[in-house]
């Protein structure tokens, strides 16, 4: 072959790899040069310039859509701490004590959605968050509302900190956690002293959750389906939406168990 | 293709009807069309008649680039048109990709297909008036 028509190979060649490379990088700005020549090398950068447009392109519609979500999610959440301020507001024209537990029950209901949309927005896959951290955190929030007269209730945790999930199901068992651990602080520990545990894990095919307490327990003369606390009742609904299998445990004080589906439906 | 002394002298292309109803255009060579050369090539087509419709045969033999927002107007979707269809015809270099984009990705909103020569043009877009 002749030295010229190589180095016109090589040299057309590399221009082409340069420029795949700069797109496989997401930068767009490099195009590659189409001659006069008409030849197969023109036909290939054509090919190259125009997929790079609509990579780009794709790239722009993707990276807007995450800005929207992520606006989304600031905004939901914002409403949903303003909805738990004018609660609190409220609740600072009474003294009566009824009124501000269920105020303080409606606003822990509030904050461990508005969490979600705030994890959700702060971290850079805005479809799922860890339920470690997000456990973690809520139950630290849980904990500091209850703790206006201080308390000695010790979290520990089992959660396997691979598990993601999204906001779908996050939201239910979010709300689960917040009526189990509100009811270990209102009835498990008269002396005000206790352990909550909280496990999540993950097995081939099902998510196992489970959130106990070392407190007083039910009474051995109420049967479960007695109790009517809307915490109990809704952690029954709440476990219907994730399809869950709920199991209420009455041994050395009170613990619910969820088993429900990895894939979600 | 032969280019009447009536066809309109576009930046990139010339572009007339032919007495068969076809609309004609011819991509100049070395075309680099962008977005306001498909423009003027629209309203130069869309023009030989208001209240008909009509296919349009594009040369495209030439064409040395074209932009992603002259290939999306060209699609004619979410714009009035008074195009049946469109027969494109190539040949082995970058007419060839160009063609296949437009029925890979940028697909057009009515039927469209390549060409490597005339021969057969003037029979499929006839069936298109019918």
């Amino acid at each position: 072959m002749d030295p010229n028509e190589v180095k016109y190979i090589q040299e057309r060649t590399n221009a082409i790899l340069d420029v795949i490379m700069a797109y496989a990088r997401l930068d767009f700005t490099q195009k590659t040069e189409i001659t006069d020549q008409g030849d197969v090398f023109d036909s290939i950068a054509s090919g190259v310039n125009m997929l790079g447009e609509e990579l780009e392109n794709s790239v722009i519609t993707l990276q807007e859509r995450e800005a929207l979500l992520q606006e989304v999610h600031h905004r939901v959440k914002n409403n949903l701490q303003i909805i738990s301020s004018l609660m609190n507001l409220q609740a600072s024209y009474t003294k009566d004590e009824k009124f501000l537990a269920l105020i303080r029950e409606c606003r822990n209901r509030i904050i461990s959605m508005s969490m979600i949309h705030e994890m959700l927005y702060r971290t850079k896959d805005l479809s799922r968050i860890q339920v470690l951290d997000y456990i973690k955190t809520l139950t630290l929030s849980i904990n500091s509302s209850f703790s206006g007269s201080s308390s000695d209730v010790v979290f520990e945790y089992d959660i396997d900190d691979r598990i993601y999930l999204e906001a779908e199901r996050m939201i239910p068992i979010g709300l689960i956690i917040n009526e189990a651990v509100s009811n270990s602080f209102k009835y498990a520990f008269p002396d005000r002293k206790g352990i909550i545990r909280i496990r999540f894990t993950g097995s081939k095919t099902h998510f196992c959750m489970k959130i106990s307490d070392n407190g007083i327990g039910l009474p051995e003369t109420i049967q479960t389906e007695e109790f009517e606390s809307l915490g109990i009742q809704l952690i029954g609904a709440l476990s219907d939406q994730l399809s869950a299998e709920l199991k209420i445990l009455r041994k050395n004080g009170l613990g619910y168990e969820l088993k429900f589906k990895i894939q979600s439906r | 293709m032969e280019i009447p002394n009536t066809a309109h002298n576009l930046t990139c292309y010339f572009t007339w009807m032919g007495e068969d109803g076809i609309a004609r255009t011819k991509v100049k060579p070395g075309s680099a069309v962008k977005l306001e050369h498909a423009q003027e090539n629209s309203v130069a087509v869309n023009s030989f008649y208001v209240d008909r419709k009509y296919p349009l045969l594009i040369d495209a033999r030439g064409i040395r680039s074209i932009t992603r927002d002259a290939r999306n107007f060209f699609t004619t979707n979410g714009r009035q048109t008074n195009t049946l269809g469109f027969a494109i015809i190539i040949d082995s270099s970058v007419s060839k990709v160009i063609g296949n984009f437009f029925l890979g990705i940028n697909k057009p909103a009515v039927p469209t297909k390549l060409f490597l020569d005339e021969s057969n043009v003037v029979d499929w877009l006839s069936k298109l008036k019918e």
